[in-house]
């Protein structure tokens, strides 16, 4: 549900442009996206925080949180939730 | 219309300690003012480092005199970024004002990105030099939120290069600040981060308690052409009208040079700029 927002907001904290379009639920981010280093994935956090109005934890921050897509968009859905 | 720009000049300026590197941009044609750049922290710096110049050309173009400064443990200045100091950086920029104000004299406007908006405008407040007005791209909102975020790179770090495993140190923002104030220096993302340096920027007033006692530009960036700047920049903003700042604000659509470098599509963000700049400057020669 909230899957085009958060990656309206990928593709612009990474800047990828139209080649983001393409990301499905199933894309794979870390480990995949050489734009997502360590300053992307906090700036990106900040951007998720500021839109949807929630707070990120440090232990938020796993490799399970940033897998996929689908993955990321289920976190940020379960902030929401809580 | 702009003359020609002479080529850009870089040179050393002998400082305490060590000498800074510097890159100054000479006014083409009559010069209309001074300015002096105030770059963000850390990495962001190199990130940004190709815009800021490509602004810097710009205003010389119109006729400003830009100074571009590598503060102490930056860039090609002496020192390590362990051994850098929120107040010698501000000694830094009275040394880069002072120079300006000799080759020049021209009315200078200190020109901050990120955490360096947070350094130029508490500079200003010490009044140690004479600042025209400031020039603000995307200001830091508060210190200690911005040094969270710089000690989760670290946390980011762990997670990407899957280090995060429990044997490893502690990468939680808490466990760091805790270390910080035992004393300790972090590496953070490859920058040796001073315990001295750390208290300094977490006890930083807030935006909205900087105003400054000079004319002020401020620009946001946004992440798409609907988008409404943060709620905290419009506080801070409104705070400093009260407070009397002649305050120009501009939000337009950028992307986050500091921390993915896109020149290309920062054109129309750079145009914006020296627009202000001159328009500023117009308005206030009557």
């Amino acid at each position: 549900m909230y899957l085009d927002e958060v990656k309206t907001i990928l593709i612009d904290v990474l800047g990828l442009g139209a080649a983001g379009q393409r990301l499905q639920a199933d894309s794979a981010l870390l480990g995949s996206l050489p734009e997502l280093d360590s300053m992307a994935v906090v700036s990106l956090i900040g951007a998720l925080e500021e839109h949807f109005g929630i707070v990120v934890s440090d232990d938020d921050i796993s490799a399970s949180t940033f897998e996929t897509l689908g993955s990321l968009t289920d976190f940020v859905a379960a902030k929401l939730a809580a | 219309m702009a003359s020609a720009a002479a080529p850009a000049e870089a040179f050393f300026l002998d400082a305490a300690p060590g000498r800074r590197f510097c890159l100054f941009f000479p006014p083409a044609g009559p010069c209309r003012g001074a300015v002096l750049y105030v770059h963000p922290f850390a990495e962001e710096m190199n990130r940004a480092r190709h815009m800021a110049a490509v602004q810097a050309r710009a205003l010389a173009q119109q006729g400003y005199g830009v100074l571009l400064l590598d503060l102490h443990g930056c860039g090609d200045s002496s020192g390590d970024f362990g051994d850098a100091r929120w107040d010698t950086w501000k000694a830094d920029l009275a040394l880069g004002a002072a120079w300006l104000r000799q080759r020049l004299g021209a009315p200078l406007t200190l020109w901050g990105l990120r955490l360096g908006a947070l350094l130029a405008l508490d500079a200003v407040r010490d009044a140690a030099f004479p600042v025209a007005r400031v020039l603000l791209w995307q200001p830091v909102q508060k210190g200690s939120t911005y040094l969270t975020q710089f000690l989760r790179l670290r946390t980011a770090g762990a997670m990407l290069d899957g280090s995060g495993a429990a044997d490893a140190p502690p990468s939680g923002t808490d466990a760091l600040r805790s270390a910080l104030r035992a004393g300790e220096t972090l590496e953070v993302a490859g920058y040796d981060l001073a315990p001295d340096l750390a208290a300094a920027i977490d006890a930083l007033a807030p935006l909205e308690a900087l105003a400054p006692a000079c004319p002020a530009l401020w620009f946001e960036a946004l992440r798409g052409a609907g988008q409404a700047p943060p709620a905290a920049a419009a506080h801070a903003q409104e705070a400093w009208r009260q407070q009397g700042v002649a305050l120009a604000t501009h939000a337009l659509p950028c992307p986050t040079f500091w921390i993915t470098p896109e020149v290309d599509a920062s054109a129309a963000w750079l145009e914006a700029t020296t627009a202000a700049v001159c328009e500023e400057v117009a308005a206030h020669a009557d």
